[in-house]
């Protein structure tokens, strides 16, 4: 296996790991977040009712083992443009 | 959870939805010299959506679902580094197709590509879109010519960002953007071309972009005027564009 393959693969298992966080948890469970992740980042797209549970869903995702960083892009009243230019501090 | 796009598809009549997708496939530069037949047959399996400004089209990472064919509106597509750091890659106008990349090497999206304003798009399927390549030559070498663009495209992006300062970058860049008015050289800013935006394309951050410009300025190859950049020295600015680090 090449190691963008393993890569890959590693990143397919933590997304796997960051849908079942949000699944098991009350505040999220039922949001039907969506989820992307590249090079241990995890990326949220999706709609949330308050910018409490926008804050939350990162919360959850970034508390996952292995997550560097958490790039939120969930729409949610009163929080920022899903389509901002962001700049993380990983993890 | 999951691959559920935000925004609704809009209610078209079958046949208008065909008509207007092939209208679509029609002004778009790789598809345009299709036989009719073929872009009948990719019509027929597009899908249209709307997305609002902000919105979210895929994530990076996400499972690559839909090859899509832009409309209307501009979208940007955005990496996010190893260390962090969002770096823009596209900016995408009417007429551009996005997607193909993750679709043809069955690999999720490798950026997040986002509405900059409202924007209808053409949503293809993978399996639709992987089926009528395998019938259709004519969409297979259509294809190869796309993807075959993208990579001239990011080798001169890797070129920009590694081998040339932010002040030709910004030369480079705005030479790719120029458009006439009237006897004026000028490129555009639009709504969303904040100073981060530009920041992102140019990999760097908005107070170095900023001085950029007033260098740029001072050297009196462009004015920054509040809804456009007018070229005043092209040729200048071609030459600072082709300066190396």
């Amino acid at each position: 296996m090449s190691q963008n393959e393993m890569e890959r693969l590693m990143d397919e298992r933590l997304r796997d790991s960051v849908l079942q966080a949000l699944a098991a948890d009350a505040r999220t469970a039922s949001l039907n977040l969506r989820v992307g992740v590249l090079g241990g980042i995890v990326h949220l797209g999706g709609s949330a009712p308050s910018d409490d549970d926008w804050v939350w869903a990162e919360m959850v995702s970034a508390r996952v083992p292995g997550v560097r960083g958490v790039v939120n892009r969930i729409e949610a009243p009163g929080a920022p443009s899903p389509a901002r230019a962001i700049h993380l501090d990983l993890l | 959870m999951g691959n559920a796009y935000s925004a609704e598809a809009l209610a078209l009549s079958e046949s208008q939805s065909a008509a207007r997708a092939q209208e679509t496939l029609a002004a778009v530069p790789c598809f345009a010299n299709l036989p009719v037949h073929v872009q009948e047959a990719v019509a027929q399996v597009a899908t249209h959506r709307h997305f609002d400004a902000g919105q979210i089209i895929y994530l990076e990472g996400e499972p690559a679902t839909a090859l899509f064919i832009l409309e209307r509106g501009w979208v940007k597509a955005a990496r996010m580094s190893l260390e962090g750091r969002e770096q823009a890659l596209l900016f995408l106008k009417p007429c551009e197709v996005f997607g193909d990349v993750a679709i043809f090497t069955d690999t999720p999206y490798p950026a997040t590509v986002m509405a900059l304003e409202p924007v209808e798009v053409w949503a293809i399927d993978k399996s639709a879109i992987l089926d009528l390549v395998a019938r259709h030559n004519e969409l297979a070498v259509a294809v190869i010519r796309h993807l075959a663009g993208r990579v001239l495209y990011y080798v001169g992006l890797v070129e920009d960002l590694s081998l040339r300062s932010v002040e030709a970058r910004l030369a480079h860049t705005l030479l790719s953007h120029i458009e006439g008015d009237g006897d004026r050289l000028v490129v555009p800013r639009r709504t969303w071309t904040t100073f981060d935006e530009m920041a992102t394309r140019l990999g760097t951050v908005r107070d170095v972009l900023s001085r950029a410009l007033r260098t740029l300025e001072q050297e009196g190859l462009l004015k920054v005027e509040r809804h456009q950049i007018v070229i005043l020295d092209p040729a200048g600015l071609a030459t600072r564009g082709d300066q190396y680090d």
